[in-house]
């Protein structure tokens, strides 16, 4: 875009008139061509770029390496692009990659072998399920089992999507629960309403009853979110030993994690529909018009197909394998056997995972994990929790409850800025050399961090359950406030009782 | 290389004929304040066969991060399995239906609609053009870009267009919200090769103010103005000089004499009342400007990167203003 060129135009004329010397006449030309708006759009990266020379022309601080400073500032800059996203957030990953064999002098080999494990495996496999399970199409047959239990009272069909989408996104992933059910949600609100300022908080909290059902679902279980395969990978690369019996309860396979987490999200699931409730307070207190013709669509559709049933054998035969023996294979093997199942019996085409996951994403997490490795290894991850914890003591909150707090209060607000997963992978490296700096237990502070990032409530980017379910336009940005305060709140204390009460007993 | 000039030949052929006619581009974002700016728009055009009217929707471009990795296409295509329009597609089709009955629509109307790939969207731009047989046309243009103010921008590159109007939440807004987060509005008035018009609780029917300071690019934009306010059935444009200080009001009065004098002489246009006020330009202006429907300036002459950085009366209008404005290019 030369928009800039039109005005200037005028000048040069005036320029040639007045003679003006050949050199001012290119200078000038050359101001024409520079694309300003370019400049200005791009001004984070610019931004970022000289804060990152700015870090790495000051002397190193006492008891970091320059390896450590180095990767701080990569660590630094990538978070500022991860939130202002100037560019494709894919090339912050190539930038990662790059920047490490660059700056930090590895071997490129040895750049690109960190990039994948069994948590990016993870990740890359529930994405391709993700697809997989969404294109068998059995959310009319879900939207129609919702109204059969709960019935057409407003607050029932709530709770009602609540705890299905909630139940399913704890297993496949909210982004997948999100997709299938936001078609659910749209149809129930525009069959009792042509006129969506009629039904405005109606709408608000249908959708809300998926996005949040689902967001504190992902918590649920490893595959409930790419955050979870992150923490535990974390867990195993700093503080797993193979010599060492002490370590190997930093081997967090899916059953354990599910102690951890699904008691916590049961417990949410009917706050969340009462919070919904109280802050909209919906316009129709029945939806009986509306679940009739929902049920006359999905009689057209018929009894389950063979197909269908495959699908759901196949769903619930990679349930097992993460619950029986993802601790063998890894979760990554059974995600990715998944896959290959749907694909051989033809229940999915290739072109549609192709297309339907963002590929971008998973080199990105691989490379947010690989940085979080280099924290741990050049010592900056433990130079940074020191220095936090030095802040935290004044207010007493090194340790115990008031340390989870902080970390809990520093995952949420971050995670409110970019996704959770990236959140989680900045912040990994740092907590858990925090909660060995200070003598806590990893698992429980790793647990609050991956836990606290799911309480992304304020913003439509904080978790992938509210970008999608925004994208159906009925949802204001003001509404994601004005609901995710109290989402929040409830969220961390009952995260906090978890923590004091219920995760010792475990062990943690 | 002969389909190359071709194509160039054609595409210059269709800036030729667009000159001759007053094309208004809309942004819409579903927001009652794009409405009413589109009803502004309507105004302007209605049924005068010189006018076409572009709707333009923005849809960001998707970022697979928010949408944890996998693609917003598998939502959006899972919306249209079950029949559910896109939020895109469902404003602009309300923006239709609020420029042409929908009985009107079958008669004298002909649509075709078009496709545009972009990379690295498989869902594209796009278009569904509404030709009524006196020439006039309406376009509906669902539209792929990064974000609001980039994809506006772009539709003007295949413009032109005469008038951008865009719908604007509440004015009131700092230097630095402006700098660091600029409003959609406040990107377009900046950037934007012709005149902008921000929309905001706009209501018809209570004229414009348009300020002039005696230069002669202001004169030329008085005369822009006037030419703009014509196309509605009742003009009224009233006129503002502003004197910093005491000493200049008596040459702040010659001004706004001058430029009365001037509109009626060359365009027979008479303007509805002229004011001065003495102090601060962006303040006065927005103080005597709240009552108007719009608030009405020319373009600075500051460079771009002047305006970027240190802003211009025109843009401080624009940002500080709790009604509509119009920044004429």
């Amino acid at each position: 875009m030369a928009l800039n060129a039109l005005s200037s135009k005028a000048l040069t004329q005036r320029m040639d008139a007045a003679g003006v010397r050949t050199g001012v006449r290119r200078f000038v030309n050359i101001g024409r061509q520079l694309n300003l708006y370019y400049f200005w759009e791009k001004r984070w990266f610019f931004i970022a770029l000289a804060v990152g020379a700015g870090l790495l022309s000051v002397p190193t601080p006492e008891n970091l390496s320059r390896e450590g400073l180095i990767v701080l500032t990569m660590s630094v800059v990538a978070t500022i692009l991860f939130v202002t996203e100037p560019v494709p957030l894919p090339t912050v990953a190539l930038m990662i990659i790059v920047g490490q064999v660059l700056l930090l002098g590895l071997e490129s080999t040895q750049v690109a072998k960190s990039l994948m494990t069994d948590s990016v495996l993870f990740i890359m496999g529930s994405l391709m399920l993700a697809v997989a399970v969404v294109k068998q199409k059995l959310d009319k047959r879900i939207a129609w089992l919702i109204v059969r239990m709960t019935g057409t009272k407003t607050s029932r069909i709530c709770f009602g999507i609540s705890v299905v989408s909630g139940i399913l996104a704890s297993f496949i992933g909210e982004h997948t629960v999100a997709a299938m059910m936001l078609p659910v949600g749209i149809t129930l609100i525009t069959l009792t309403s042509d006129d969506p300022k009629k039904v405005r908080n109606l709408a608000a909290v249908l959708l809300f009853s998926i996005c949040y059902g689902c967001s504190v679902a992902g918590i649920g279980t490893p595959s409930g979110g790419a955050r979870n395969a992150i923490m535990i990978g974390y867990w195993k690369e700093f503080f797993y030993d193979p010599t060492n019996p002490e370590t190997f309860k930093f081997i967090i396979d899916y059953v354990t994690w599910m102690l951890y987490a699904y008691p916590m999200f049961l417990l949410q699931l009917p706050l969340v529909t009462v919070i919904l409730l109280f802050t909209f307070k919906p316009e129709y207190r029945d939806l009986s018009r509306a679940v009739v013709k929902l049920r006359a669509e999905v009689e057209v559709e018929g009894p389950l197909k063979p197909g269908d049933w495959v699908a759901i054998g196949f769903f619930f035969l990679i349930l097992c394998g993460w619950i029986f023996i993802s601790s063998d294979i890894g979760m990554g093997t059974v995600a990715v056997i998944g896959a290959i199942a749907f694909l051989v019996a033809g229940l999915v085409k290739w072109e549609d995972i192709n297309s339907g996951v963002n590929w971008g994403v998973v080199l990105l997490y691989g490379a947010a994990i690989s940085l979080g490795v280099q924290m741990k290894d050049t010592g900056a991850a433990e130079w940074v929790a020191s220095n936090f914890l030095s802040l935290l003591t004044p207010i007493g909150a090194d340790e115990g409850i008031g340390l989870w707090a902080a970390v809990s209060v520093l995952t949420t607000t971050v995670t409110n800025t970019m996704s959770n997963g990236a959140a989680v992978a900045v912040l990994g490296p740092i907590v858990l050399k925090l909660a060995s700096v200070a003598g806590e237990s990893p698992i429980i502070v790793g647990f609050i961090t991956a836990v606290s990032s799911a309480f992304a409530y304020f913003t439509v980017v904080g978790t992938p359950a509210c970008t999608i379910v925004y994208a159906s336009g009925y949802l204001k940005t003001t509404d994601f406030l004005k609901v995710g305060w109290k989402m929040c709140v409830m969220s961390i204390i009952v995260m906090l009782a978890a923590a004091y009460v219920y995760w010792p007993l475990l062990g943690g | 290389m002969n389909t190359d000039d071709d194509v160039r030949r054609e595409l210059e052929a269709v800036y030729e004929a667009r000159k001759n006619r007053f094309r208004i581009l809309v942004g819409i974002d579903g927001e009652d304040e794009s409405y009413r700016g589109l009803q502004y728009a309507a105004r302007m055009g209605a049924n005068r066969s010189d006018c076409d009217i572009i709707l333009v929707y923005v849809r960001p471009i998707d970022q697979g991060l928010h949408t944890g990795g996998l693609q917003a296409r598998v939502a959006r295509e899972n919306l249209l399995s079950w029949g559910i329009e896109l939020p895109g597609i469902r404003y602009l089709k309300k923006g239709l239906s609020m420029l042409v009955e929908d009985a009107e629509m079958d008669g004298d109307w002909v649509a075709e609609a078009s496709h545009t790939d972009v990379q690295g969207d498989p869902l594209g731009d796009n278009k569904t053009e509404y030709r009524h047989k006196d020439g006039r046309s309406i376009v509906l243009k669902l539209k792929t870009a990064p974000d609001a103010a980039s994809g506006i921008l772009d539709q003007y590159e295949l413009g032109p267009y005469d008038l951008i109007i865009l719908g604007c939440g509440k004015g009131g807004r700092g230097p630095i919200s402006s700098v660091f987060a600029p409003s959609v509005a406040e990107k377009v008035a900046l950037h934007a090769p012709c005149s902008v018009f921000v929309a905001r609780k706009l209501e018809a029917g209570h004229g414009h103010l348009i300020a002039v300071d005696g230069t002669d690019k202001a004169m030329e934009i008085l005369k822009e103005e006037a030419r703009i306010a014509s196309r509605f059935a009742d003009p009224k444009v009233s006129a503002i000089c502003i004197a910093k200080t005491e000493a200049e009001r008596a040459q702040a009065e010659a001004v706004v004499a001058k430029a009365e004098a001037m509109l009626k002489d060359e365009m027979d246009f008479q303007l509805k009342a002229t004011y001065v006020r003495v102090g601060d330009p962006v303040k006065e202006i927005v103080d005597a400007g709240r009552d108007y429907s719009a608030i009405v300036l020319g373009c600075s002459e500051r460079s771009l990167f002047y305006r970027m950085f240190v802003s211009s009366v025109p843009l401080e209008v624009v940002r500080r203003a709790r009604n509509s404005v119009m920044i004429i290019r």
